[in-house]
Formats: C-alpha cells, structure tokens, sequence
C-alpha cells in the first residue's frame, strides 16, 4: 500500500510515471561532462533498482526508468557519490537532488574538443549551475560555443552564444582572403578587402571566429576576453514555441550570471502561484509583465561591459496556437 | 670562446646588447593560436632569456625577421621614388640548428639568384644569430635526415640551465661583454636521431608529375597555404601597390608573403592560371623543396623542420610524401 | 658600400601612343641602354600595380610597350598619355638573340598578343632582309577586329613572306581564316632540317603549332619559344614564374625548344 506525496518526489527529482508504483530518477550533469568512472556507479543503481535500461535525456542528464517508489532513498544513498563527483549543490546530504525546477545545466562539448567553440562551455555550465541550483523554479539554461548552437540555446530561458572579438594584425595579412571566404561561405559574410587589408564590418560581425581559425599568419587572433551572445525565453510547449531572442550582444561572463540570479528574483515576485502545481514558465511571465519591467528586474545592478549591446525592447515572434 | 655565467649577469648584457640590436626569438603568444585557448609560439622581441619558448618548436620560423610578412619597399608620388626606411636597430635572432641551415636558402634566394634583394640585404648584414640547442627531437622534426641537425655556422650559442648560462660566442661584441664570465667548454646540444626518417628521392623523372599518386594530395589539400608560411625556406612575395591619391599615383608598394599553395599564385593579368589543380600544387611545392631547388643549387630546399606536418589542418604529411615519392622513383627506375 | 635596390623604377615619358584595337595600345617609352626583343619590363601602372609588359619594339632611346587591357591590372595605362610619365623597372629576361637566326630559313609564328615579343625580331629582317635566307610570317588573331601592328604589315609585306589569318570573320572579310596550324603544311620551306621556328602565344596554340612544326620536319633545337607567366619581381625572388628548377625571368622567357619542352608547369 503506497502512500506518497508526488509533490515531495518530483522535486526530488524523481518522475511520477505512468507505471503504477515505479519511479524514474534523474541524474544532472552539468555541461554534459562526466568522466567515466561514474558510469559503472550508474549501472549500479540501473541494475540494482532500476529495470536496467537508461535513459539519456534531452537536457544531457540520465534518467534511470523502473525504479519502485520504496527504493528512492537506497538510490539517494547511492547517487551521493555522483552528486559529490560532480559538485552539485545539495541542502540535505544523502537526500538525493533536493530540487528539479531548474533543470540540469547543459552545453555544446565547448573548447576542450571543438575547433569552432569560442570558450569552455562546460565551465561556465558549471559555474551557472553553482549560482542556481537548487532551485524549484522553472529555468532551462543551455550554453553553446559559437553561433552554430549546436546545443540549441535559442529553445532555452536562457542561452549563452559564445563570442570572440576578432584582432586583426594587419602586418601579418598576406591577403589570402581565407578569412573573407570562410566569413562568406559560413557565416555573415561582415569581412571585405580594401586596399589588399581585410575590413570587418563591425555591425554584421557575430563573433563566431572563423576568420581566426582560417588564417595561415595569424594576422587574426581571438581577443583575450571572451564575450558571449544572451539570448532569451525561448521555449517548446503548447500555446507558444518560439525561439529566444537577442538581449545582449558582447556581453561578460558577470553580467549573464547576475542577469540570470536576478531573473529568479523577477519570477518570485510576478509568479502566478495560482498556476497549475505552482508553475509557470518566465517567458509567459515576460508576457504578462512586459519586457520593460523584466529588463528593470534583469539588469539590477550589472555591471556591463562597454561593448555590451542591449536590444531593447525585445520582442519574440514564434508560433500562437492559443 | 666557451662562457658560464649567471643568468641575471646574462640578461643584463642582454639588456646592454638591446640599445643597438633588437632581440627576436620564439616566443609564447598566449591563446592567439588558431583554436581557443590555443597558443602560438612564433617569434617576437624579448628583453629577457626567460621570455623564450626553449622547450617547444615555434610554429612559425625566424624568416619573418629578415622577410617581413608585409614589407614596405617604396613611397612614389608622381614623379619620385622614396626606397622605405630600414630598421634602426640590428637584430640578434634566436634559433635553432635546422632554422640556421634554413637561412642559407634564404641567403641563396635573395642574395645569390639574380639580383642581391637590397632589403633583405640590408637586414641581414645587421643581424646575429644565437644558436640554440635540442636536446630531444620533437614530432615531426626529420633535421637528421636533411643534414641540418648540426651546425657550425652561428655567432653564439646559448643555453639557459637554471640560474645558469651556457655559452659559445665566435663575435666579438659578445666576448667583450662575457670579460667577467668563467671560462668553459661549451658543447651545442644537437640531436642525432628523429623519430622520422625520410629517404630523398634520387632525379624524379617527369613523367613522375602526373602519378596518381598527387590526385590524393589535390582530393585532400583545401589550399590554405599554412605549410608555405610555417616553413622557413618557402620565400615567395607577391607585390601590393597602395594608392593614397584617387590618381593611383601617390601610394606605396610592398610585398607581402605568397603562398604556391594558395589561389592566384599562377594567376596572369587576363586570368590565365597556369597549376589549378591542388595535387599538382602540391608536385610543385615538393618538387621545389627536394628535387628543383637541389638541381639549380646544389643542396636540398626543405631542412626537415616538420612545421609543415605540425600545422597542417587536413593532415597531410610532406614528410611521408617524399618518402612515397621515393618509392616511387625507385620503382619507376 | 651602397647596394643598389633592384625594385626601385625610374620614370619614363610615353612619347607616342597607337591604337591598335580597343582594347589594345602600343605606348613609346623613352629609355636608353640596350634591350633586346623577348624581354621585358615591369610597368608600373596608377591605381593598379606593376605588370610585366613585354617590348614590342626597340627605336633609338625609346622602347614600345604593347599592353592589353586584360584584367584590371592593365585597364588604368589607357588613361595616360603623350607627355605623361610611367615608372618601369628593366629589362628583364634573356630576349630573343637575332644573332641565331641570322643567314637562316626563318618561321615565326605568334598569336595574337605574342606579337609583341616577337616584333623586334620581325622589324629586324624587314629592315635587313638578307640577313635571312628567307623568312615567313605566319600570325593569327582572334578576328578582324583584334589584328595588332596594321601599319607595320604594310611594310613587313614588302621584303617578307606575311601570312595573317583570323579565327573567325564577318562575311565580308577578304581575308585569311583559320588557325595558324593550317598554313604550316603549305608554307614552301627550303631546307626544313635547318630552318629556324620561332613561336609565341597562348599556352595551347604553343602547343599546336610545335606540334605541327615537327611534324613538317623542323628539328627540336632549331626551335624557339617565349613563355609567358606571372613574372613579379623579374629577379628570381619572388617565385611565381618558377618552372622546376627555372626562373622565367632570369633563364627565360625565351627557350630553346629542347629545353622549353620541359618546362611543365
């Protein structure tokens, strides 16, 4: 005879299935980085109180299905070393993750393996998930580490698009034009050739450095700071899917995590708590709000970086079905 | 004259040496290589031997001190010519034994092959090499194979052991400086094996040029160039004329690096090309380093620096392209 | 010691210009010293960079510089005119040595533009025509309207063999068509086993009428070419006119035909 509290079980990360008294839990990875000696620890729990299977989720998580809703606090016990590995924020340890709202932090594989990633994305992944987990509230954070977005950040609350600011050595350019070629062929095409010198169009520039990594002199190298694109309240769902939008462009590392805290500040205090399960989604809350009161909660307090543009306002097209 | 002497006493005569020469060596470029986080080691001024990047290979060669990648040759206006000044200062290049023997090509090129080149001249008869030593072959390095893993041919050698300094000066201004110094026999260290060997084609036939064998090479090059530019023999220009009047008769020219590699490099006014296809750019290039230059000159182009095997983004190995073209010789024969 | 900078020019004055075609324009150079037919000089052109142009005929203090507006390289020359000044750098290369053909059966055979290397040459024996033991012109152009060196026709007509042919005609065209390869089998050659060929054009025109000159019997060594290619520097630095192990610039650009034939690009 179960007696349960679903509300309890979800947000401990635990799924209320469509399985009479089984139970699913999730795994976060933040960054989608793990090393492997996790996996057999994983198995274990699959194994030994799961039905064996594993799921590996959208958000570049685990999700361990057929687990017996008795069975959660010897899996809690058994995650902890998983959580530990992977420096999870947790409120009670041993207890398993004490919240599921804002989902695992996830990212592109980043500079430590792809040519074309601006910066660590698993890093920075990682840092975000330190500032907001645990927390009940529905955020999805996704970054990415060029304009490729591959991780398809334009879907999230909150994707961060890296960016380099392209330095152009012009007594190193032979002129090959291997960058206005790239530029053309893969990106904006914001590159032309003046006076045998390569002039970029600032404006159009998206920061995706394939100028860089095509050159063969080094005339273009990337900029010691890293700047990232913000984009925002994009979503899947019912009423409304569209894809996130441009808040700000060249853009600090500082700034995008102090604008994503603040946010949480923002949801808190405009939430519907009369929404079904007490959830609501920020980009409806923008909705309801309106950007410019978002813009007043989000940029309380950042510091900016000269370059930082901010669009505003912002305004998201996407498909209405409601 | 073989010297030990402390590092501090050393970096001050360096200090001294850079009021007439400037100091160039290879050097670390934190994260300005081509991926991110991704450094360039290639050369740059140094004021001190700690600045030095002993224990790597550049990427980049020596050349672009004495071949600048752009330079600047002449003013024009209408009717006068003003040659563009050369450095102030002489130089003093830091360099290892294949860079040394790489320097000769560049010599042969620009001071024996036609007309003496007055800019590279001018540079040259300024500068001081200092040797510096290997202690261990690193990838892709073939020097031993080239011959060029020894040298005899340098003003200095210098090697850094802690708090300590090794040198071997055959220049005057230098053994004056090192007065005070402890006398020592002083050996370069040079490498005597690498872990790749190349075998020199013998006389390749022509009718070697349209093997197959290069189709693969023009399947995979993308034409990029890099291997031109990271080697320290290729010494290709182009000509720039920069016009500072709509008129086009105020301006300046320069040359700048080319690359056999690249699109263009054949190109005649009219549009003609005469080496479109990538394989046969890559015959070209092969050629020149171990068949052409060796007729006209006497000696081998290519010194077995490896650079072009560290850089190449499509991994194609001239190192074991020369031993396949080897093999074909042979086989041909 | 002063060394001199091979890549400053020096100023020169158009003293003639002559229309050819539209597109096509010989200009009178003032230089003194000694230049040879085949060679060439690099043409410092306003706006666009140097070119290497290659003379077309050699007067007393003054070369003619034969330049078509091909490319951009070449357009910005058209704008200048008598009295005005350009810079050139040169001679450069090996040119043509008449000396070699001279008291011999003369072929030269150009197309088009490679006129002009050979011009000298022809100038030559119209003047001294008992230099050779005859000596046959044979050109093609593109068409009527592209025939370079009119006037000078007339006069070549006078003591030499002249055949022009054009690719391609209007109806009303009276004269020759065809390639130039086509007239090869009929031209009356005394002694072919000693008769000198001098060729000069495009790359595959070269190739045809070499092909075309064994055929009839010319020997390998009695054969001559000029091979145009992106000469830069014009003093074997630069690298682009580089064939093997030979310099256009400085070997070249005029080959004998046993070594020109190894040339491969």
């Amino acid at each position: 005879m179960l007696d349960l509290n679903t509300k309890k079980i979800k947000k401990n990360a635990y799924r209320v299935t469509k399985v009479r008294g089984e139970t699913a839990s999730r795994i976060r990875v933040p960054g989608g980085l793990l090393t492997a000696d996790l996996l057999p620890l994983i198995q274990h729990i699959a194994e030994t109180y799961g039905n064996g299977k594993l799921h590996l989720t959208t958000r570049q998580g685990f999700e361990i299905p057929g687990i017996k809703y008795e069975d959660m606090d010897a899996v809690n016990t058994l995650l902890q070393p998983i959580i530990d590995k992977l420096e999870i924020n947790q409120e009670i340890p041993g207890k398993g993750y004490t919240a599921a709202g804002t989902r695992n932090v996830s990212a592109c594989i980043g500079s430590n393996v792809c040519p074309f990633a601006t910066y660590n994305t698993t890093a920075f992944a990682k840092r975000m998930e330190k500032e907001i987990f645990p927390n009940d509230l529905h955020f999805k954070v996704a970054f990415t580490g060029c304009a490729n977005d591959c991780i398809k950040t334009r879907m999230h609350d909150f994707g961060i698009i890296g960016m380099t600011e392209p330095q152009y050595d012009k007594d190193r350019c032979v002129n090959c034009q291997a960058c206005v070629k790239a530029c053309k062929k893969k990106s904006v095409d914001a590159l032309s050739v003046e006076n045998f010198r390569i002039v970029r169009n600032t404006e159009k520039c998206v920061g995706c450095g394939e100028c860089v990594i095509n050159c063969p002199t080094r005339a273009w190298t990337r900029s010691p700071e890293t700047y990232y694109r913000l984009v925002i309240m994009g979503r899947t769902g019912k009423r409304n899917p569209r894809l996130a939008e441009d808040f700000l462009v060249w853009a600090n590392a500082d700034a995008i995590v102090q604008i994503v805290t603040n946010t949480y500040k923002f949801v808190e205090n405009y939430i519907d708590r009369t929404a079904p399960g007490g959830k609501e989604h920020i980009g409806y809350i923008i909705d309801r709000t309106g950007f410019e009161e978002y813009k007043k909660w989000a940029l309380e307090g950042v510091k900016l970086d000269q370059r930082t543009i901010v669009k505003s306002p912002v305004y998201w097209g996407g498909i209405h079905y409601d | 004259m073989g010297y030990q002497i402390d590092l501090k006493k050393m970096n001050a005569i360096l200090a001294d040496l850079s009021k007439t020469y400037t100091i160039y060596a290879p050097k670390r470029f934190v994260g300005d290589g081509t991926f991110a986080h991704i450094d360039t080691i290639r050369y740059g001024e140094i004021s001190d031997l700690a600045e030095i990047e002993f224990a790597e290979k550049s990427n980049y060669s020596f050349k672009e001190v004495l071949l600048p990648i752009s330079e600047t040759l002449f003013y024009f206006t209408e009717n006068e010519m003003k040659e563009a000044d050369a450095r102030a200062k002489g130089a003093i290049v830091f360099l290892r034994s294949c860079d040394l023997h790489a320097l000769k090509r560049l010599d042969t090129i620009y001071l024996e092959n036609g007309a003496v080149d007055s800019y590279y001249k001018r540079l040259r008869d300024n500068t001081k090499f200092i040797l510096m030593g290997c202690t261990q072959s690193f990838e892709n390095c073939f020097c031993v194979s080239m011959g060029s893993n020894q040298t005899d041919d340098y003003d200095a050698y210098l090697k850094v052991d802690g708090e300590t300094v090794l040198l071997n000066s055959r220049w005057e201004a230098l053994d004056d400086a090192l007065a005070g110094a402890t006398a020592k026999d002083v050996v370069p260290d040079f490498v005597t094996e690498n872990d790749t060997v190349v075998e020199l084609p013998e006389a390749v036939p022509q009718a070697l040029f349209d093997a197959p064998f290069w189709e693969d090479y023009g399947n995979r090059c993308i034409a990029c160039g890099r291997c031109n530019f990271v080697c320290p023999t290729c010494t290709c220009f182009t000509m720039q004329d920069l016009f500072y009047t709509d008129n086009g008769k105020a301006g300046e020219r320069r040359r700048v690096w080319a690359s056999c590699h690249v699109d263009g490099y054949t190109d005649m006014a009219g549009g003609h090309a005469f080496r479109n296809d990538k394989g046969q750019r890559m015959r070209f290039k092969v050629m020149h380093k171990v068949n052409d230059y060796k007729r006209r000159f006497g000696t081998h182009m290519c010194i077995g620096c490896g650079r072009c095997d560290d850089v190449c983004p499509e991994y194609i190995s001239f190192s074991n392209c020369i031993n396949k073209l080897s093999a074909l010789v042979k086989e041909d024969n | 010691m002063t060394i001199i900078n091979p890549y400053l020019p020096f100023l020169s004055e158009i003293t003639a210009v002559i229309k050819h075609t539209d597109i096509e324009y010989t200009f009178r150079m003032t230089y003194q010293g000694d230049v040879k037919p085949g060679q060439f000089f690099e043409v410092s052109l306003p706006k666009f960079g140097e070119a290497p142009i290659s003379v077309s005929g050699i007067g007393d203090d003054t070369v003619d510089l034969t330049i078509r507006k091909v490319g951009k390289v070449t357009d910005e020359i058209f704008e200048n005119y008598v009295g005005d000044h350009l810079f050139l750098r040169g001679p450069y290369g090996n040119g043509f040595d008449i000396d070699n053909y001279k008291g011999r059966e003369i072929l030269l055979v150009a197309g088009g533009t490679g006129l002009s290397p050979v011009k000298g040459i022809v100038d030559y024996f119209s003047q001294n025509p008992a230099d050779a033991n005859g000596f046959t012109l044979l050109v093609g152009f593109k068409s009527p309207a592209d025939v370079l060196f009119k006037d000078d026709f007339t006069t070549w007509q006078k003591n030499l063999n002249v055949i022009m042919t054009v690719d391609t005609a209007d109806d009303g065209y009276c004269g020759k068509r065809g390639m130039v390869t086509e007239y090869i089998p009929n031209i009356p050659i005394k002694n072919v086993s000693d008769a000198v060929g001098i060729v000069v054009g495009p790359p595959m025109m070269m190739k045809c009428t070499i092909a075309e000159l064994l055929k009839a019997g010319f020997r390998e060594e009695n054969l001559w070419i000029s091979q145009e290619r992106k000469m830069c520097c014009g003093i074997g630095k630069c690298g682009h006119c580089k064939i093997d192990d030979t310099y256009i610039c400085l070997d070249g650009p005029v080959f004998n035909y046993t070594k020109g034939k190894f040339l491969k690009d």
